[in-house]
């Protein structure tokens, strides 16, 4: 199942800080929500472990997210790859990170996420709502966590 | 409205055509069936799969440590362990071959990657969840018109370049076989020359079986004795141990299957699934019995679909409506894996009986097989390989010439049919229909539903603007395979065997290579063996299901259990009643040819009143015999037909459609069968009942999706819907009576008829409804929105 998602967030945080936020693995992964344990292998490789619950489909999915920043364009670049309990997750996203007049940033982003396996095919006709609140609340987590920066 | 009931017969000596009670239910009743999820054995493990997300991926690793960590587990198998046991992959019953755990890649959603195995089944699960594998995603070929195309991804890189298949030549690595019947040229001719012509492209959706009881298997391998016990729920449990012989080269002796009570098979308990062979290996290996039990999703996902044909047809006619020749063009999508359950000379099953119940003097059809990322299978649902698709195909088509002929489509079907003096009826196809009659049979279904009646209301309602529809199904069925000049299954011609056993106070046990799951054979064989011997039927115990007892036979699916086994239980009988006319000459003390079987007695002739019943016989044949008679009264017989059996019959459907909401509503349902003799009429009406039941299914709610990733969107009981009472309209049942006259007591098989017959029956009355409309055909399931979609697309955005 293809999910694509695109938006804006303004972050209040001026665009430096953006970048050595999301550019901290330890800190990225924070805003992941249920959150249950995280291995950052570099600065640029974790493995997260979360609770996930799309329908009936509920347990742990272990994540690989490769952070790929790329400051000369202005973008992050996220990918991540994994899954759970037979089903697969692999998503790739971009955020364009425009700093604005009044010291904030505006992230311009997009995702494309590919599911299978039972949180697809079970969990189908609820998963476009979970991923929907899944993506409000890391950028909730996000925002929150930059303006305490 | 009137439902016809079925009488119930009081008890006694009861043959043929009494509605006597099923003699199995009592213990089904009370909660006393064993079915395989109640067999427990001591110190039995639990097996659970590992199953792929991906429809199409290379496997680039298996991780099995953190499941050998989970408290319980004893082991987990993959691919490589079953390659050392030269098991990896299995041959399938279509000639093809099969991984049994994936093997370097993946090739559909859900398919089988590892096995677990633990003291308890939520072990197993825990350790399934743990098993860790890494895939590469590849290009997933959904759309079985894509999966011969130069861009297409190779699905089986195992047989990657390798152009003739085990039925014929491959023109793509994708594709599996071509089959075809009939002169193309001559049918072309004969299109060509016809005054009126018909095209029309359906889709018989691929669909699933689902019954309630899911698969399953234990592997109990003793090493002290070296057999190995297989509980499995299969209809066909001796070509089972055949096939595990084969595969395990386990000597067939030391095999034992036992299929216990089986709750509903419809064709998905016939092929050997991954699932089975993991559970014998687990248990040969770790030395304990090993328990798999499928969960509802693992049915849905992972074992033998059905149909999945895409057809096209090509009828031609007179102007004034006699059919000159028909064409059809099909493509089969049958997944992954060859896996389909069908005779091995016939690939495409029995789908040349596509010319119906009608004179076709031409015909052609062509099957195109081909390979796609999804489950394999394209087993007989509730349907002799294949009949279901040609008779929908036959019987919708029949309604699309119909209205471009502006004719009535009962008149149509009236002036097409094959007459009663054709029979035995060569058709152009090359079968020989047995017998039939089937303007009886309509006109009865006519008559009873009131059809002329029927159609000037509808005429009224369309004045009104008020949607009500009636579609016609006349179709002929091809069951009990079968003779073995044309039939077997890896080699093994398609008889079948019954073995009776009178015991000296009368009473018997008979057996059969047969294996119910609901039709009623411990009701109907002792039925015929209570008819041809005279013996009650409460004292004859009928088994079925232990290959170490059981004669051996093919099983039972694709309505063959009468026509074949009901064929052998008779003539056992007969064989017994010659041995027992010997012993009655004794005790008559007559001559043996003074002797006749008249009114279930032995009795002089031209002295009724001198006469033994067959009681008295069967204790004198271990009491007081003739000098030189072996002493007993058993035989076995294995009968091989000289013909398959063509069951017909009539069904008229009235729908009414809300404009508003698209919603069909089956306002009446008349089915008229003909299965020859009737051997026990409560059980012909219930499984009447259950087919129906079935074919609307079909018809309305039921198909197995998956979106363009291969992701199977009908895993299911919310996404793939059984229809409940609630859903169900109220089914009138009746039937003619034409017996085969090759068939020992000229039964011809019925529990598929309705499923095979109805579908059409639905999907005419509601394009029916909608004709005036510019409507010609609507694929199935006519879902409440596809009907919405066709009303506002004709304009009708009203209530």
């Amino acid at each position: 199942m293809k999910l694509e998602y695109s938006g804006q967030e303004k972050v209040q945080a001026d665009p430096q800080k953006v970048w050595s936020f999301i550019q901290d693995p330890h800190k990225v992964a924070s805003c992941l929500p249920d959150l249950k344990s995280v291995d950052i292998k570099d600065e640029k490789n974790m493995v997260a472990t979360v609770g996930v619950a799309v329908g009936p489909v509920r347990g742990t999915f272990k994540f690989n997210i490769e952070l790929d920043p790329k400051p000369e364009e202005n973008k992050m670049m996220v990918r991540i790859r994994g899954g759970g309990l037979g089903s697969a997750v692999d998503l790739t996203a971009s955020a364009d990170i425009n700093g604005q007049e009044d010291q904030t940033t505006l992230l311009d982003w997009n995702g494309v996420a590919s599911v299978s396996g039972p949180a697809a095919t079970v969990g189908g006709r609820v998963l476009d709502a979970q991923a929907k609140r899944l993506i409000e609340t890391v950028f909730a987590n996000m925002g929150k966590k930059m303006a305490e920066v | 409205m009137s439902v016809q009931t079925t009488n119930l017969e009081p008890k006694g000596i009861q043959g043929l055509g009494k509605a006597i009670k099923r003699k199995e239910d009592p213990r089904f009743i009370v909660g006393k069936g064993n079915y395989l999820d109640d067999i427990n054995l001591p110190g039995m493990l639990h097996m659970a799969l590992v199953h792929s997300p991906y429809a199409h991926a290379k496997i680039l690793s298996i991780d099995t440590s953190e499941a050998l960590k989970v408290p319980g587990v004893k082991a987990v198998i993959t691919a490589k362990d079953l390659a050392a046991a030269g098991l990896s992959w299995i041959p399938t019953l279509a000639g093809d071959k099969q991984m049994v755990l994936a093997d370097g890649k993946v090739l559909y959603q859900y398919q089988e990657v590892a096995a677990v195995f633990a003291e308890t089944r939520q072990a197993a699960a825990d350790g399934a969840a743990a098993v860790q594998v890494e895939y590469e995603p590849l290009p997933v070929v959904v759309d079985p018109y894509k999966a011969t195309s130069p861009e297409a991804p190779v699905l089986r890189e195992d047989i990657k370049g390798q152009m003739t298949g085990a039925h014929g030549p491959r023109r793509h690595d994708n594709h599996i076989w071509t089959w075809n019947v009939g002169s193309k040229d001559e049918t072309e001719k004969a299109l060509a020359a016809s005054e009126v012509r018909i095209k029309q492209h359906m889709l018989y959706p691929r669909s699933h079986p689902a019954p309630l009881e899911p698969c399953g298997c234990i592997g109990d391998m003793n090493k002290a004795t070296g057999r190995l016990t297989v509980y499995m729920t299969t209809q066909a449990p001796h070509a089972i141990r055949t096939v595990l012989s084969l595969v395990t080269k386990i000597p067939e002796n030391n095999i034992r299957v036992i299929s216990p009570d089986i709750g509903g098979g419809f064709g998905n308990k016939v092929p050997v699934y991954p699932g089975y062979v993991c559970a014998i290996v687990g248990s040969i290996v770790l030395g304990a019995p090993v328990k798999w039990v499928e969960t509802r999703t693992e049915n849905l996902t992972t074992t033998g679909f059905a149909r999945d044909f895409h057809m096209d047809i090509e009828i031609g006619a007179t102007k004034d409506g006699k059919v000159t020749a028909m064409k059809v063009y099909t493509l089969a999508d049958h997944g992954a894996f060859d896996a389909a359950a069908d005779p091995s000379k016939y690939p495409a099953g029995l789908f040349s009986i596509c010319t119906g119940s009608y004179d076709f003097q031409k015909a052609y059809a062509e099957v195109d097989a081909v390979y796609t990322n999804k489950a394999p299978g394209g087993v007989a649902y509730r349907c002799s390989f294949r009949v279901t698709e040609a008779s929908y195909l036959i019987e919708r088509s029949m309604d699309v010439l119909a209205h471009e002929l502006k004719m009535d489509p009962a008149e149509l079907r009236l002036k097409n049919f094959i007459r009663p003096e054709q029979f035995p009826y060569p058709s152009a196809l090359g079968w020989t229909y047995d017998s039939g009659d089937y303007e009886k049979t309509l006109k009865v279904a006519l008559e009873r539903i009131g059809y002329y009646e029927l159609r000037k209301e509808q005429a009224e309602k369309r004045a009104k603007g008020e949607l009500m529809g009636i579609g016609i199904s006349t179709f002929t069925e091809i069951v009990g395979a079968g003779p073995s000049k044309d039939f077997d299954i890896l080699g093994i011609k398609m008889f079948d065997g019954a073995e009776i056993r009178v015991h000296p106070s009368g009473s018997a046990i008979v057996r059969a290579g047969t294996r119910h799951q609901g039709q009623g054979h411990e009701t109907t064989w002792a039925q015929i063996v209570s008819e041809e011997l005279g013996l009650d039927v409460d004292k004859i115990i009928v088994e079925e299901g232990d290959t170490d007892t059981a004669p051996y036979g093919l099983g039972t699916y694709a309505s063959r259990s009468t026509p074949t086994a009901g064929g052998a239980m008779a003539l056992a009988a007969r064989r017994i009643r010659e041995k027992a006319k010997k012993i009655a000459a004794h005790l008559l003390e007559v001559g043996e040819s003074d002797v006749e079987w008249v009114d279930k007695k032995f009795v002089v002739k031209g002295v009724p009143s001198k006469s033994v019943t067959m009681n008295e016989v069967a204790f004198a044949a271990y009491t007081n015999l003739p000098p030189g008679l072996e002493p007993g009264l058993e035989t076995t017989y294995y009968y091989d037909p000289p013909n398959l059996t063509f069951p017909h019959g009539a069904y008229v459907c009235v729908v009414d459609i809300d404009k508003g909401t698209g919603e069909v509503k089956v306002r009446r349902f008349v089915a008229i069968d003909d299965c020859g003799t009737i051997i026990n009429p409560m059980i012909v009406e219930g499984q009447v009942h259950g087919g129906l039941t079935e074919g609307f299914a079909m018809a309305f709610m039921q198909e197995i999706a998956f979106d363009e990733q291969g992701n199977h969107l009908s895993s299911n009981f919310t996404d793939y819907l059984l229809p409940t009472a609630l859903e169900t309209p109220k089914w009138e049942t009746g039937h003619t009576v034409t017996p085969s006259p090759h068939h020992p007591i000229g039964a011809k098989g019925v529990g598929e008829s309705p499923t095979v017959g109805s579908p059409a029956a639905f999907v005419n009355a509601v394009v029916d409804a909608l004709a005036h409309l510019g409507v010609r055909h609507i694929d199935m399931p006519i879902t409440r929105e596809k009907v919405w979609k066709v009303l506002r697309q004709a304009g009708i955005d009203s209530f």
